[in-house]
């Protein structure tokens, strides 16, 4: 299986030296957007296992950190023409983005790049399960989408887990008594695994009634989390028109 | 076996098409008197697609060695096309010649991409030793017979 990465390059035809590095690698997909609006509607439309923005620190940071906001789990680097570490680094570590140097140096350039590549999990479980009698309720994201989902099981005050599976990789939320109390989504948890799932578009999903989480990591109302959520996948569509 | 510049050069044909399918679709959307209103944000882009295809086209069709047949034609296109309200304005048979001349330069990067992606299949096929191999065999049998 290839490793997808999507390249944020506003010229992409004249500072091509991270492609061409990138062009070397034969199990590398490689897609190239110039603007931000392209890479989040590529983001929306696509499965990548990591984004890399190049640029000028200030403006790469910036992009970055927005589209950060809008895709929790995304894998991100920043590939900075002018990298100034003690400037970029402390927002770098709270936005979990990692910052690359573009070094003039071809070989370094390269070892930079292929440890990025290194490091993404190209190999995200994908979807397995077979209709087991404990799922009481199982279905295609691309037919109901999980805000759907949920929003039915809440009003009906189910308790129960959710199991979300798609090539992004599994995501597990619980419900009790009609709210959300548990979500985790790789090494998210809580909200933010809450808000990945509602980004999927395709995926399957089962639900098993009765199994409740010890952890608690969701402390607000299910229509709390819904109206954010609708709203933040709104705030993410406006980009791509920007 | 991969080619390091096979990839650049099928990298700078892929940008170059997407731009001049981008540049189409605004082109086409501006000509169609049923959608009236063409916004500002439309014009950007239109602006914006204009000013990369300025900037990049001279030098990826250099490097793909295609100047001298897409060059006129990518400029008479550029030319024409000032803004999408300048297209909508355009004679008849301006907007005629516009859509023969992007035609044109499509067509040749299209077929240009289509050979690159095929020799890229073939060198997939090949190792390191074959490729070399057949280079030299390659240069053995062209060279001229001596005389008697």
């Amino acid at each position: 299986m290839e490793t997808r990465i999507l390249v944020s390059n506003a010229d992409p035809v004249f500072q091509d030296r991270a492609l061409a590095i990138l062009d070397e690698n034969a199990d590398l997909e490689i897609q190239i957007v110039r603007t931000l609006s392209e890479a989040v509607s590529a983001l929306l439309n696509e499965n990548f296992d990591g984004l890399i923005i190049e640029g000028e620190s200030g403006l790469a940071m910036d992009q970055a950190t927005n589209v950060r906001q809008h895709f929790p789990s995304l894998t991100i680097a920043c590939l900075l023409h002018d990298y100034r570490r003690a400037q970029t680094q402390g927002i770098a570590n709270e936005q979990n983005i990692e910052l690359l140097a573009m070094s003039r140096n071809d070989r370094l350039l390269r070892a930079n790049l292929n440890g990025f590549v290194r490091s993404l999990d190209s190999h995200p479980g994908t979807a397995a399960e077979g209709i087991d009698p404990c799922h009481s309720l199982i279905g295609n994201l691309n037919q109901f989408s999980a805000a759907e989902i949920l929003q039915m099981s809440c009003l009906s005050q189910r308790s129960g887990r959710f199991t979300f599976k798609s090539s992004r990789g599994n995501s597990e939320i619980y419900l009790q008594q009609g709210s959300v109390r548990h979500a985790v989504f790789g090494s998210l948890e809580g909200e933010a695994a809450v808000a990945e799932v509602f980004r999927w578009r395709q995926g399957r999903f089962y639900f098993e009634e009765g199994i409740i989480s010890q952890d608690q990591t969701v402390n607000r109302p299910w229509a709390h989390l819904l109206i954010d959520n609708l709203q933040k996948l709104d705030e993410t569509l406006e980009l791509v028109s920007v | 076996m991969r080619d390091k510049n096979l990839e650049t050069k099928l990298r700078l044909v892929s940008l170059q098409l997407d731009n001049w399918k981008r540049l189409h679709d605004l082109i086409t959307y501006g000509l169609d008197k049923a959608k009236p209103i063409i916004s500002s944000e439309q014009e950007r882009q239109f602006t914006e697609v204009r000013s990369n295809l300025l900037q990049e086209t001279e030098y990826v069709l250099r490097e793909l060695n295609i100047v001298a047949e897409v060059s006129g034609k990518a400029m008479s296109v550029l030319q024409r096309g000032v803004s999408m309200r300048g297209v909508r304005d355009l004679p008849s048979d301006e907007i005629r010649r516009l859509e023969t001349d992007w035609n044109g330069a499509f067509t040749k990067l299209g077929l240009m991409q289509g050979q690159l992606k095929a020799r890229r299949k073939e060198l997939a096929d090949q190792s390191v030793v074959e490729y070399y191999w057949n280079l030299f065999r390659d240069r053995l049998n062209r060279r001229p017979a001596a005389a008697h």
